[in-house]
């Protein structure tokens, strides 16, 4: 007998009537709060970074909606979450502040944070005045995150970290910093002995230096920690287990809307500009593309609704992530392939090639944040039982 | 998932795996109608699963019904269960009551003028299992659900790829047995059976990538089985990912049946049915290429038996309407309702 590949079904989830109300009122939000964005900016979806808007997000309730009230939070839930983001990115909002800490820096601290850190930075998020970025990659490792070598060592003052960090979205404007580093040297399992630390910034001892990337923006950096001092309740959760604490995290960043949606806002445009002398070829094109993207929605949410459910759907996220970023990359070429229009920078040409130049310029990112599909395939070939 | 859902999976699984094998299947191809197997998959209810009980049927719901058709698919089962199913339904809605044997479902719609004083005359294409059906089921162009008799029926026996009978029926003067109006709309059976492939589509799918695992676990070259080999991992794990797009379509399809039917207008599964369908069509590819690629030349062979299911995936991606045709529908869609007003279907 072999294995049954029940595991790849997602079964359907159905997203309860009462979120229907939530949903009308968020699109009643942006349609009116992003009028005034233009087409290009909106096709930056959450690396859009716009701490106004963030606060309006905040004040309206839609952020930190899983967290807990006794720290004010809200606790609603996954899919009320998901309906926001979801709704967030199709109207292609300015979610770049809040991002991350919404996504997973606010959930891994009401998880395994202490006391302290809930108290004083659970609801600064659910206002959407805390700016998290995430300290993982390091120039040895990218891919194999494992490999990092930034160490924290417990001192009488605290913990003294030195090290480089790099590839650090909005580390240069971000308030925290959740940084894996390692607390014992590497062993023989190199898993062991890694702890995720909270960090404020700016601190002496840490310096951010952007990097300018491909478009002209600097909007990641490398982070330099020379004998930074970190107070002793810096600590998040256990000391020695931050990799399972990260690969829990991951789960969480993995399977989200933004893994299929990041070009969402071309798709939308290339269809208003065909769409009045499309042949039948080119509606057969787009119409596939469709249905591939209400595909990924429903994967989408059916790994919500495990997540929701307690679940661990580690190996369904990966696959959400891998087609959904061969969806979103695909893109592009589709609409280069249907219609004869150069793709350009802002400011020229009609928004459609605005927004064409801009994601063309984008794309190749894609495929690198949050694990290259190599990795992720790698992941779903154990799922498979091939390793 | 309901109690009924984990009955089905594994009582369906259960007679299929102890009946379908390779030997079963060429026997099949050979030889014609499995008549024992027709006995068992009646015997359990298969083709009542969407009935009430009180008429037979298990009170099943579409995405029950899901778990038996995706079940056919995974074994190339080589009878019209699936139709069966769908058929049962229809007539059901319409308050009929079905004649015994198996049916050939007509799915196109027929012309309300080609009937005449009860009596039926035209040529229908690729009715599944046509020559071994009982009776023949169809929506009329003024919504009504006929049922035709065998009397002046004409046969010309043709088959997919997968061996499977897809015959041309000629119909002279053949008795209506039965007829009710219905509400479906008139396409309602082309629709409902598109559906049904999208679910045998990820049966076999999934078959396909368990064998391919199963098989590069076992078959060793440069002194090591081809599942170490990283070429070969992401080879299939890329089939994984397009098996999850075709399952997940499929079975929000059948969940939307259940949730909205399928109607005239308004709100009602069309959407999803044609992006399971259209997913499902354009997925094949990938799947038995990828299949078929990890097997190397023993997959080619006749014996090997992976051709059971990728014959038939190969038929199954154009039946009823290939990725082209569905995918027109939703690109229509989009054309007609605007770009920002797409996000209303995927999201409902």
């Amino acid at each position: 007998m072999t294995m049954e590949m029940d595991s790849l079904r997602f079964a359907p989830y159905t997203m309860p009537e009462s979120l229907n109300a939530l949903r009308a009122e968020v699109r009643a939000f942006l349609a009116e709060e992003c009028r005034n964005f233009s087409p290009v900016h909106r096709s930056n979806s959450w690396d859009a970074f716009d701490a106004d808007f963030s606060r309006k997000l905040g004040e309206r309730g839609w952020l930190g909606l899983t967290l807990p009230k006794a720290y004010g939070g809200h606790e609603r839930g996954a899919l009320e979450r998901y309906v926001v983001v979801e709704e967030l990115l199709a109207a292609g909002a300015p979610t770049g502040f809040h991002w991350i800490a919404d996504r997973q820096s606010g959930p891994l601290l009401a998880r395994h944070g202490t006391e302290e850190q809930k108290k004083t930075i659970l609801p600064k998020i659910t206002a959407g005045e805390a700016c998290f970025c995430i300290g993982m990659s390091e120039p040895g490792a990218g891919s194999d995150l494992a490999a990092l070598r930034t160490r924290a060592e417990r001192t009488d003052a605290g913990w003294r970290v030195n090290g480089q960090k790099i590839w650090t979205s909005h580390a240069h404007r971000a308030h925290y910093m959740i940084a894996l580093i390692r607390t014992q040297p590497a062993g023989e399992n190199r898993h062991a002995g890694l702890s995720q630390f909270l960090v404020e910034l700016p601190a002496d001892g840490i310096t951010c230096r952007p990097i300018k990337d491909l478009t002209g923006r600097a909007q990641f950096n490398e982070v330099f920690f020379e004998d930074a001092l970190l107070p002793h309740d810096a600590l998040v959760g256990e000391e020695g287990g931050g990799w399972n604490q990260v690969i829990e995290e991951l789960s969480y960043e993995r399977s989200g809307p933004e893994r299929y949606l990041s070009c969402y806002v071309l798709l939308t445009h290339l269809i208003d500009v065909v769409k009045e002398h499309a042949s039948n070829a080119t509606l057969r094109k787009i119409g596939s593309q469709i249905a591939l993207l209400a595909a990924l929605r429903n994967m989408s949410l059916s790994v919500a609704g495990m997540l929701n459910d307690g679940k661990d759907p580690g190996l369904q996220a990966a696959i959400v992530k891998d087609v959904g970023c061969s969806f979103e990359q695909g893109l592009p070429e589709l609409a280069q392939e249907l219609v004869d229009l150069e793709p350009t920078l802002a400011n020229h040409g009609i928004d459609y090639q605005q927004v064409l130049g801009n994601l063309v310029q984008l794309a190749p990112s894609f495929s690198l944040r949050g694990g290259t599909p190599e990795i992720l395939r790698g992941i779903i070939a154990r799922g498979l039982g091939l390793r | 998932m309901s109690e009924l859902t984990n009955i089905l999976e594994e009582s369906v699984a259960r007679l299929f795996n102890e009946q379908l094998d390779n030997a079963v299947l060429t026997a099949v191809e050979e030889s014609g109608w499995p008549g024992e197997l027709w006995d068992m998959v009646s015997e359990l209810g298969l083709p009542g699963v969407l009935l009430d009980a009180d008429h037979g049927g298990m009170d099943g719901s579409w995405s029950d019904a899901a778990v038996v058709v995706r079940r056919c698919g995974y074994a190339g089962v080589p009878l019209p269960v699936p139709e069966a199913i769908v058929a049962n339904w229809v007539a059901a809605r319409a308050g009929l009551e079905l004649p015994d044997g198996p049916v050939g479902i007509i799915p196109v719609t027929l012309a309300a003028d080609a009937f005449a004083e009860g009596r039926f005359g035209g040529k229908i294409a690729r009715i599944p299992w046509g020559r071994d059906a009982a009776y023949y089921l169809g929506i009329t162009s003024n919504q009504n659900v006929v049922v035709l008799g065998r009397e002046g029926v004409d046969i010309e026996c043709e088959d997919n790829l997968g061996h499977d009978p897809r015959d041309s029926v000629t119909f002279t003067d053949t008795p209506v047995t039965h007829r009710a109006e219905t509400t479906l709309p008139v396409d309602a059976v082309r629709w409902l059976c598109a559906m049904l492939r999208s679910a045998q589509i990820a049966g076999a799918g999934a078959r396909c990538l368990e064998i391919g695992v199963e098989f590069t676990g076992q078959r060793e070259q440069f002194g090591r089985p081809l599942s170490r080999f990283q070429a070969i991992q992401h080879q299939l794990a890329v089939m994984a990912g397009q098996l999850a797009t075709v399952e997940a379509m499929s079975a929000a399809a059948f969940h939307a049946m259940d949730t909205y039917g399928i109607g005239a207008g308004g709100r009602d599964a069309r959407f999803e049915i044609a992006a399971a369908k259209c997913r499902a069509s354009d997925a094949v590819e990938p799947l038995t290429r990828i299949a078929h690629q990890v097997h190397g030349a023993i997959g080619f062979t006749y014996e090997y038996g992976l051709h059971f299911l990728t014959r038939r995936l190969w038929s199954w991606r154009a039946e009823l309407g290939g990725a082209g045709e569905w995918a027109e529908y939703l690109g229509r869609i989009a054309q007609a309702e605007g770009g920002e007003n797409v996000w209303a279907y995927i999201t409902n």
